[in-house]
């Protein structure tokens, strides 16, 4: 990985802040997320001509080479907008998984075609309990290389239906591994109407499924790719939980209700007061996570575990809050508080629930005394 | 000079002047300083380190803030203390904004060095949270003040040498446009300390009773009438301490780990809804800590904004960390005293934790100013703001 200097971490942001600025509106938003599989090949392929798609591509294959830190911040801008669509599923999930995996010959052939955006990707890994422990998976291989099969089911796949590249993990614990579905023939993918309308889940269900195995794509490797994604997350939450905030307190200043506006009223303004330690949280918990795990310190994982509950949490707060402070308005349909409010609760539980990442972060504490 | 020049030289002082024996204890109470570490910080600012962004006329060095944040930092490196006087300390500082070149020129030099201890006169029984309220009178007579109140809550009063006095000099104005701030003679006849009993047993906390004792008027800050801009400058001075003592815990322990321990010692921690406590209590805990590291990075408007949060969010922290003790020791925690010690130390911390919830603004106040200071939404009605003192409420008037 080679050292992105603060002012090009910054650059990329802000590119990625105004591409969103004009392509991701509120009206976008919702005319992207009325389609089948809430993405906009437009929208997608503007990103493509960004370079962003290969934030996590190391130069050596065209990309930009970035870590954590560079995720983190643009996963918050694409937390900001709600950004739909496959970013985390493709740029994320399924580019770390083939970067954390020592097989040169797929990473030569896949990784350009996800960085220009005729490839999207995703990967399977939870199994029907949708725990994401490395213990929950119900996909098993058979046989290895290039002639492998697939059986089982993959429960809660980002994107799934929409994906052309699917990887997949088979296997539980130590003997997790990673592989390319190479021919359809066998699988079945069902969308599942999901509560974040943001967002596409989808169930496979793989009968025999042909598919080649992902060299060094073991459970080190795995792991780290869900790493990588949970910081991500953590930065998309995060994002979220600022603008939701933001856009709340601009209310609060504004709406008026016996004669001055309601952020007047102690009962709204010692709830604003709570939310922003929870705002400043949420930014303070996906960075520190990010930076941690950036320098390799012995502190990333427990940061990277604390962020994946603590983030949330202050996600979740902040839109609860932030809807109930909007009051009638906020019951409507047509106003964003309810979409950030799904999109925290989807983004508490994928990748896995707050309990089990307090369950880590406790185990790793354990350690220490 | 450059910045690299001015750490040489400051490296080069410390290493030619060997450290007084104390310097470790030293940081315990800031309101009194010992005599060989008063000599010693005789010596730092003789030195030119104590405050080295003030004026030369006051000792100072014409220096940046930022090159005295340099300076301070090598002498927090080194464990001595002495420096960042002109960051930290309360009487120094608004004594050199606000004083008459004559109080400067009597109490400054002291005030710096630590040699004058002083203690914080503002709260009264009528006047916690609505500071502007006090009733504690000031009246001028030829060249001095006669002082008649009662201030409480005020810690160190004992022995210290002067108190930092929010008073009322007029009562025909609007509360916060009749108040003074002078520093008063504590060591006179007219000042009579009452230890509190505190609900933690101890006994830090003072009532002072103030019956016609004297100030000179040249101990005046600011002028008269002015007192609540000094009052606020004191309190920015006061707030950044507290803020500060969340993050640099000196004995260098993890609290979040002390109650992973607890759970370990007391076979709870396989208990799922102790670990899930314990995670958010230490989440909640790391995560202030982290505000607060970004807010020294941040620049000044987004820092002050982080730091305002610090206190508050300290204050689930605390009260937080005594209900999953309890829960951890369970019956045990219905003892108390010296034959239960990880009772007592609950006990003694769950009632401590109100220090931070009530102590320097309460929760509810941090979050009227945090609501309305950071987050721009409007002011609380004040119903007394624009009448004459006289007629509100606090004075015995109509209100109206």
């Amino acid at each position: 990985m080679r050292v992105i200097d603060p002012d090009q971490r910054e650059a990329m942001r802000e590119s990625f802040e105004r591409l969103l600025a004009h392509r991701c509106t509120e009206a976008d938003l919702r005319r992207i997320i009325a389609e089948k599989d809430a993405h906009d090949p437009a929208l997608w392929q503007e990103i493509a001509r960004t370079g962003l798609l290969t934030i996590l591509v190391p130069e050596a294959h065209g990309g930009i080479g970035g870590g954590a830190l560079e995720i983190e911040i643009l996963m918050e801008e694409a937390g900001k907008a709600l950004l739909p669509g496959p970013f985390l599923s493709s740029a994320v999930l399924a580019t770390a998984a083939l970067v954390e995996s020592s097989d040169e010959a797929a990473k030569a052939r896949l990784l350009p075609v996800l960085a220009d955006g005729s490839l999207i990707g995703t990967l399977a890994i939870a199994g029907e309990k949708g725990l994401w422990d490395g213990n929950d998976g119900d996909v098993t291989a058979s046989g290895g290389g290039e002639a492998a099969t697939l059986s089982g089911v993959a429960n809660y796949v980002s994107d799934g239906a929409l994906a052309n590249l699917l990887l997949v993990v088979a296997g539980r614990g130590t003997a997790r591994k990673l592989f390319e579905v190479t021919d359809r023939a066998g699988l079945s993918a069902t969308r599942l109407e999901g509560f974040d309308i943001t967002q596409r889940l989808t169930r496979i269900i793989f009968d025999n499924v042909k598919a080649r195995e992902i060299v060094g794509g073991d459970a080190a490797a795995i792991d780290r790719t869900l790493a990588m994604a949970r910081i991500a997350l953590a930065g998309r939450q995060a994002g979220a939980a600022q603008r939701n905030f933001d856009f709340t307190v601009d209310y609060l200043r504004t709406r008026v209700q016996f004669g001055r506006p309601i952020g007047g009223f102690q009962a709204i303004k010692h709830m604003a007061a709570d939310l922003l330690i929870e705002r400043e949280s949420a930014i303070s918990g996906a960075r520190a996570a990010a930076e941690a795990h950036a320098n390799g310190t012995d502190k990333a994982d427990e940061l990277v575990a604390m962020a994946s509950f603590a983030v949330s949490e202050a996600q979740v707060k902040i839109a609860f809050d932030a809807l109930q402070m909007h009051g009638g308005i906020g019951f409507t349909w047509e106003h964003p508080c309810h979409l950030y409010l799904r999109r925290a609760w989807h983004d508490s539980k994928f990748l896995g629930s707050g309990d089990l990442a307090r369950d880590r972060f406790i185990s790793i504490l354990e350690k220490q005394v | 000079m450059t910045d690299e020049e001015l750490i040489a030289e400051v490296r080069l002082w410390i290493a030619a002047n060997p450290a007084p024996a104390a310097a470790d204890a030293e940081h315990s109470d800031f309101h009194r300083s010992a005599p060989d570490i008063v000599a010693w910080r005789e010596k730092v600012h003789t030195a030119g380190y104590a405050v080295p962004s003030w004026p030369a006329r006051f000792g100072g060095r014409d220096l940046t803030p930022q090159q005295s944040r340099l300076i301070e930092r090598e002498f927090k490196k080194a464990g001595l203390p002495g420096s960042g006087i002109d960051r930290i300390s309360i009487p120094a500082n608004i004594l050199m904004q606000f004083g008459t070149d004559a109080a400067r020129e009597k109490m400054l030099r002291s005030f710096v060095t630590g040699a004058s201890s002083f203690c914080l006169l503002y709260s009264e029984p009528g006047a916690g949270s609505d500071l502007a309220g006090v009733r504690t009178r000031a009246d001028r007579e030829g060249d001095h003040y006669v002082i008649n109140g009662q201030k409480v809550w005020t810690s160190s009063a004992m022995g210290a040498e002067y108190g930092l006095l929010l008073c009322r000099t007029d009562w025909d104005v609007p509360k916060h446009a009749g108040l003074s701030f002078m520093l008063c003679p504590m060591r006179q006849e007219g000042i009579e300390i009452r230890p509190i009993h505190q609900i933690t047993g101890e006994r830090h906390f003072n009532e002072v009773f103030i019956d016609n004792a004297r100030v000179p008027a040249e101990n005046l800050l600011g002028e008269e009438g002015a007192g609540w801009k000094v009052m606020q400058a004191a309190l920015g001075y006061e707030r950044l301490i507290m803020g500060e003592g969340v993050t640099d815990r000196r004995d260098g322990s993890d609290a979040g780990l002390a109650l992973v321990a607890l759970a370990k010692a007391n076979g709870r921690i396989d208990d799922p809804v102790i670990r899930r406590d314990i995670a958010q209590l230490v989440a909640w805990r790391r995560l202030n800590d982290l505000n607060a590291a970004r807010a020294k990075t941040a620049g000044a408007g987004g820092g002050a904004a982080l730091m305002s949060l610090g206190k508050l969010a300290m204050s689930r922290v605390l009260h937080g960390d005594a209900r999953v003790r309890r829960d951890i020791l369970g019956a045990r925690s219905l003892l108390d005293g010296p034959a239960f010690p990880d009772a007592r130390e609950l006990n003694y911390h769950a009632l401590f934790s109100y220090i931070n919830s009530i102590g320097g603004g309460t929760d509810q106040i941090q979050r009227n100013i945090i609501g309305e200071r950071v987050l721009g939404l409007p002011r609380e009605v004040e119903i007394d703001r624009n009448i004459p003192f006289r007629h509100s409420m606090a004075a015995g008037g109509s209100g109206r």
